[in-house]
């Protein structure tokens, strides 16, 4: 899995590349801007083509970090292999899932804001 | 215009736990599944992308919706959360939008409409606002780009909380009654106000009184009075001297002999009054008790003997295709035989019969399938009294066998089951039913006329085995 990191109005917007499961989860939780940093960032799942609950754990461990250092993790751009995993695991209630990168990075800034 | 329809789960709660086994977006209507008039109305309003969102699960509308295309929509669905306002399901959906006009359908609420109309020109030309609300629901008209709202005063269509067995009740009613016309009901008929659904056998003495709306795979037997205003769902059988009036029958349910049914909804094996939803649960007679052993009498000599020749019929038909045939089929390894023990017709002993599976792959396999021949060697059983034609599949003799042939009266092991006849998956609940229903309803004359039905339908029966 390739993890490709932009920026669009200082929200740093990751963008996992490939499959995300039980060899690819340990990738994600050791990116530095994910695990490390205090800062609110989107999560672009567009070109993620499998996910499994290793993979959903590994998000879920993300967000919660992410939480408790008064940040988030928003999600964005699912496509419906990905979409569906959340629907059956009712994951989406513990995310806030945008279909536009943009628009997720402006909610970040707002939030970022805010506090 | 685009369409969001947003539905929350706490809204259609009551569906779950009234009409249990239901999905509460597919709540039929009139026998219309209550999501396919939203996508209607969207349709004529000029939508032709719609999404669907919901904090529930949307895995059975979306199998059923699919992509939209059978509107000539493009369908889409996301998830939203339980506390999201219009304003974060604005943002969280803004691709979508893209600055276009959006309609907006919140809560579970009927939107009255009328299919002659044309709302596109109307909701196009309409400033954003809110077009008309109820107490559960409304529509709105948004362009994202735009702050400016409004609310207009003159309102093209109606709105309908669906909060209640007692509200579903009376919209159903109200829609079959006065407003039929005004929907796409599913069903054909030679008259206004009676829509009847596929694979729907009506015996000669039952009445039909419109209006009414009656589903797929229906039997309505003798002497039964459907209607006035009456919606009978699908795969439902009305037994004989029955009347069901003024009353909702759903899917997949059973009305047994010389039943009232007056003013009420009846769901699988529950009667529930509209007023307050309370519910008894209906006693089956058939289902429970009081199935007469119909493996005895003068009655079984005589089907015994009519389905011994008709056996020898088929095997004198089948016999040379079986000879040049299997013999291919073998060498291939398509042609597998083994032997399996079920319990005969006294469900006390047990019997050994040829098990064989054909795989269906080539002109050759999909031949002998189509003709059966995979039946022929058991057919010998029935010309010496151990099987029967038809009647049911054979139940293996297995120690952990969770439905023994002592809890299914009236057990005839067969070539043939009348699940097959009828088109239902063998081997289900829904089979051990239509098995159960010509335990006691077939004659030998019908039990032929079912034989040549599963023979008809193994030549259209498709999947793979």
């Amino acid at each position: 899995m390739i993890i490709k990191e932009t920026k669009l109005d200082n929200i740093t917007i990751v963008a996992p590349v490939g499959t995300l499961d039980a060899s690819t989860a340990s990738l994600l939780n050791e990116n530095k801007v994910l695990s490390e940093t205090s800062a609110t960032v989107v999560l672009d799942l567009s070109q993620v083509d499998f996910l499994d609950s290793s993979g959903l754990g590994a998000l879920v461990g993300i967000a919660r970090k992410k939480r408790e250092k008064k940040a988030d993790m928003v999600l964005t751009s699912m496509n419906d292999n990905v979409r569906k995993v959340f629907e059956i695991t009712q994951a989406f209630q513990l995310f806030d899932v945008y279909d536009d990168a943009r628009s997720a990075a402006e909610h970040c800034r707002t939030k970022t804001a805010s506090q | 215009m685009k369409t969001l329809l947003t539905i929350r789960e706490n809204s259609y709660a009551w569906v779950t736990s009234a009409l249990q086994g239901l999905t509460p977006l597919l709540l039929p209507i009139c026998n219309k599944p209550f999501v396919e008039f939203l996508v209607d109305f969207a349709v004529l309003a000029g939508s032709r992308e719609i999404r669907l969102l919901s904090d529930g699960p949307l895995q059975e509308v979306e199998q059923y919706c699919e992509d939209g295309s059978r509107w000539g929509v493009q369908m889409s669905y996301a998830h939203i959360k339980e506390s999201d306002d219009l304003q974060t399901i604005f943002e969280k959906n803004r691709r979508f939008c893209n600055d276009s006009k959006v309609m907006v359908i919140d809560g579970f609420v009927f939107v009255g409409y009328d299919k002659k109309n044309d709302y596109s020109d109307l909701f196009n030309s309409m400033p954003d606002g809110t077009v008309a609300s109820c107490t559960t629901g409304s529509i709105r008209l948004f362009t994202v780009s735009e702050s400016n709202m409004a609310n207009n005063d003159e309102t093209p269509v109606s709105l309908t909380p669906i909060d209640s067995v007692e509200s579903y009740y009376d919209l159903s009613m109200h829609i079959l009654r006065h407003e039929s016309s005004r929907y796409v009901l599913p069903g054909y008929g030679s008259e206004p106000d009676s829509y009847v659904g596929r694979n729907v056998t009506i015996s000669k003495s039952a009445e039909i009184i419109k209006p009414v709306s009656i589903g797929n795979n229906v039997q309505i037997l003798a002497g039964s009075v459907i209607g006035p205003d009456a919606v009978i769902g699908s795969n439902v059988i009305i037994d004989r001297k029955s009347r069901i009036t003024e009353s909702i029958v759903l899917d997949n349910t059973y009305i047994g002999e010389e039943l009232d049914v007056e003013h009420k909804m009846a769901n699988r094996n529950t009667l529930i009054s509209p007023q307050g939803a309370v519910s008894i649960a209906m006693e089956d007679p058939h289902l429970l008790t009081g199935i007469k052993d119909t493996a005895r009498g003068i009655g079984n000599l005589l089907r015994t003997i009519v389905h011994a020749l008709t056996a020898i019929v088929l095997i004198l038909l089948l016999v040379i295709p079986f000879i040049l045939i299997t013999p291919i089929l073998a060498v291939q390894g398509k042609w597998k035989s083994s032997r399996k023990t079920c319990y005969d017709h006294t469900c006390k002993g047990a019997i050994s019969l040829p098990d064989v599976s054909i795989e269906r792959s080539g002109p050759l396999s999909a031949i002998a399938f189509a003709l059966s021949l995979d039946r022929l060697p058991t057919l010998f059983r029935v010309v010496g009294g151990k099987l029967s034609l038809i009647g049911n599949a054979p139940m293996a003799a297995e120690e952990k066998n969770l439905s023994p042939p002592a809890a299914t009266p009236g057990y005839r092991p067969a070539v043939f089951s009348y699940a097959e006849a009828e088109n239902w998956p063998v081997g289900g609940s829904d089979a051990a039913i239509v098995e159960r229903f010509y335990a006691i309803h077939s004659n030998p004359l019908q039990d032929i006329g079912l034989t040549m039905k599963s023979l008809i339908n193994r030549f259209h029966d498709t999947t793979t085995a």
